[in-house]
């Protein structure tokens, strides 16, 4: 029999071997239903299922919508390469179940990624099949989708464009943002600290812009308008780039036992609110954990980053700009779903039910921390945008107002909607569509006025402002009424 | 009158009946043991008793107090170690018990002094300003047991006490728990570690496919049958006994 011998070369032989026994066709076969049993188990199958088809119809929507109100197929096309790039970008941290954050999002909920440690299978083969895996995975179920989309408009169709084309120029630029992200932990894991990947990459980005090489990053970054060489010459240096990341990653890296000054006592004690102790517990957890307090304010410039470039890219074709306050006051108030998101990660709603403490508690105290981390992380990158794009008073006041007042909407929906738990969103079509709407009905308006109007009239600044304040109450009463709907929900499960 | 009181309890989950017609009352002075299999019941049962989840049908009670209709006042008056791994936490154990005893209205000095105790008496001195994340999973649930007790509570429920703890530090939390039940308290053990129960409880439920389907004083009780040998007998008949051979698994 083969299978006792399979057995035996396995426990013999050291660990990068000893995985021979399993081909990699297999592996990823195993991979491939395990995530797709993953989602479906926890999301409701049709509910999964859906996923695609809602990232179509919404892709199908904004093109039409752009298209018609005059911007240029190519800026569409631009704009789904940036969005798949950060998609790909976020995606490669899925397979690294070391840092804290996925730790407590994976770690004790993947079977998978855990079993190198009790299979004959080594850690690195592990992670470069699962790493694979998702990228191929997200390429179908994700940005096949995307490139349906996109293509579904007619007028799009630059040069001789197909589905398949375009849809291999998208799953390219994913596999860069994946590589990027895989080759960023992969140099940390060898003891390179954040602060310094984090400056390399700054620099990197003001070395490129001061000296004008933005552009062709830009150009080789859209695949599908450049020569066939350029792509190829991306692909290939997108699997170096992978395969030298899985060379360089120490599965072995482990962060050493940190120590801290209480600092519990001093920030409760500061804080004069009932929910003090809440409210300091996540921020500490925020502030401790990898990447510290700054991971909001980074996921707020990420955000005004992929947005000012598109917007540079709408002006230098179509010659409109926006009113920069009331079209970067709507659309960075979307920052308040990552914030939120961070506030997040490090705990659970099922452990605060061991404290004589509410959900409602819990959910207020949530809020609380969202004003004090989101307040700063936005308000920073919003005035950078509103100086850089020479905004008039007027108009940076009242992109002021819309950016508190969207912000506290969109937290007030995404706690509504998704409680404690804002990543399932990312996997639950219903879920995914009702957010995406709630944040329409407002914001599309919104940037329609933001490019028709430049500068707001007196007129339309009022209303804009008022729009904001009554979105920002709704969103006020969403979070209010977020504790006792997830309340009933956790105890009558 | 029982300090903890339950009749005729029932929780499904979907089509599963988790705990069905549960009824059994346990005394102040008790370490009673609530044994059974996984997915026995055991902690849907807890997590009733503590207002965690609302039940289907039932009657409970702790201390006086309704946790079905006021959860906040029963888990006020009582300590819970749960049976599930806690989040990753990047307070260190001596601000995550300073936490437990703000949010349980507790004087910091003396949940400080209570802090210095615990940490002497399970053997975490050493790590009160680690990160609790950074623990190993021996030391975070020595922190756990801490947090339920901090509040020196009447009634304390606990899921599994002796996960991740050395055999010394077994030792030591086996005679706390014995001796805190005997000051006029009551501790409710869930287990499936049958010499466990044996060794600490007073009284032991048995508990399979969400009922009740023995109980037995240890205290002052003794029988022929075995704690193993009733448990077997009620869990899975007299077939259990048979274990299958392992020459079976032997392929």
């Amino acid at each position: 029999m083969s299978g006792p011998k399979t057995t035996d070369r396995a426990i013999g032989a050291d660990a990068d071997r000893s995985d021979a026994g399993l081909s990699t066709p297999r592996l990823l076969a195993i991979l491939f239903r395990e995530e797709w049993r993953l989602h479906t188990q926890l999301f409701g199958g049709w509910r999964f299922a859906l996923f695609p088809f809602v990232i179509a119809l919404l892709t199908v929507s904004a093109t039409v919508a752009l298209v018609e109100t005059g911007t240029a197929p190519g800026t569409v096309v631009g704009g789904l390469h940036v969005l798949t790039v950060g998609f790909g970008l976020y995606s490669g941290t899925a397979g690294f179940a070391g840092s804290d954050m996925l730790e407590n999002v994976f770690g004790r909920l993947s079977l998978l990624l855990s079993s190198s440690t009790t299979l004959p299978l080594s850690r690195r083969r592990l992670l470069g099949a699962f790493l694979l895996k998702d990228g191929l995975f997200y390429a179908i179920a994700f940005v096949l989708p995307m490139s349906l989309g996109g293509l579904a408009v007619d007028g799009l169709s630059t040069p001789p464009l197909s589905i398949g084309l375009f849809w291999l120029s998208l799953s390219l630029v994913f596999a860069v943002g994946m590589a990027t992200t895989v080759a960023l932990i992969a140099v940390r894991t060898r003891g390179v600290p954040s602060w310094v990947i984090g400056l390399g990459i700054g620099l990197a980005v003001i070395g490129g812009w001061a000296t004008g090489r933005l552009g062709p990053v830009r150009s080789v970054l859209v695949p599908i308008d450049g020569p066939p060489a350029a792509a190829g010459g991306l692909a290939v240096g997108t699997l170096a780039v992978a395969a030298g990341s899985l060379a360089v990653y120490d599965p072995t890296y482990g962060r050493p036992s940190r120590t801290a000054s209480d600092r519990f006592a001093r920030i409760s004690d500061a804080l004069p609110l009932a929910d003090a102790p809440l409210v300091t517990k996540s921020l500490l957890d925020l502030a401790r954990s990898s990447g510290g307090v700054w991971k909001p304010f980074v996921s707020a410039s990420i955000l005004l980053a992929l947005v000012a470039a598109l917007v540079g890219v709408v002006d230098s074709i179509t010659g409109v700009a926006p009113a920069p306050g009331v079209f970067f006051g709507g659309v960075l108030g979307l920052s308040a779903f990552t914030t939120y998101n961070w506030l997040t990660q490090f705990d659970s709603l099922e452990a605060y039910l061991t404290y004589p403490i509410s959900i409602a508690d819990v959910f207020r105290a949530k809020r609380i921390a969202f004003v004090l981390v989101g307040a700063p992380a936005v308000a920073v990158p919003y005035l950078a945008a509103v100086v850089w794009f020479d905004a008039t008073l007027v108009d940076a006041v009242v992109g002021a107002v819309l950016l508190a007042g969207y912000a506290l909407y969109y937290y007030g929906l995404t706690v509504y909607i998704a409680g404690f738990d804002p990543n399932e969103f990312l996997f639950d079509a219903v879920r995914f569509a009702t957010f995406t709407v709630g944040v329409a009905v407002p914001l599309v308006p919104t940037l329609v006025a933001g490019f028709v109007v430049v500068p707001p009239s007196a007129t339309l600044a009022v209303a804009l402002a008022l729009g904001g304040i009554v979105v920002g109450l709704v969103g006020l009463v969403l979070s209010s009424r977020a504790g006792p709907r997830w309340d009933a929900r956790y105890r009558t499960e | 009158m029982g300090v903890i009181r339950v009749a005729g309890l029932r929780k499904t989950y979907g089509t599963v009946n988790s705990v069905d017609g549960m009824a059994f009352d346990v005394d102040r002075g008790e370490v009673y043991g609530f044994l059974g299999p996984n997915g026995a019941g055991k902690t849907t049962t807890i997590r009733v008793l503590t207002g965690q989840i609302e039940p289907d049908a039932g009657d409970v009670s702790v201390l006086g107090t309704d946790p079905v209709a006021d959860p906040i006042e029963t888990r006020r008056q009582v300590g819970i170690l749960p049976e599930q791994e806690s989040p990753p936490s990047f307070l260190t154990p001596r601000e995550y018990l300073a936490f437990v005893g703000k949010v349980r209205g507790l004087d910091p000095d003396r949940v400080a002094e209570r802090t210095d105790a615990w940490a002497e008496r399970l053997g975490f001195e050493s790590k009160l300003d680690t990160l609790h994340t950074d623990l190993s999973r021996g030391q975070q649930q020595k922190v756990m047991i801490a947090q339920a007790f901090v509040h020196e509570p009447d009634v304390v429920f606990i899921d599994e006490p002796l996960a991740n703890l050395d055999p010394l530090v077994q030792e030591q939390v086996k005679r706390f728990l014995v001796s805190y039940a005997a000051d006029d308290n009551a501790v409710f053990v869930s287990t499936h570690n049958i010499d466990v129960a044996e060794e600490i409880c007073t009284r032991v439920g048995i508990v399979a496919d969400g009922q009740l389907v023995a109980e037995r004083s240890l205290a002052d009780d003794p029988t022929d049958e075995s704690l193993l040998d009733l448990f077997l007998d009620r869990v899975e008949g007299e077939d259990a006994r048979d274990t299958p051979a392992l020459e079976q698994l032997q392929t």
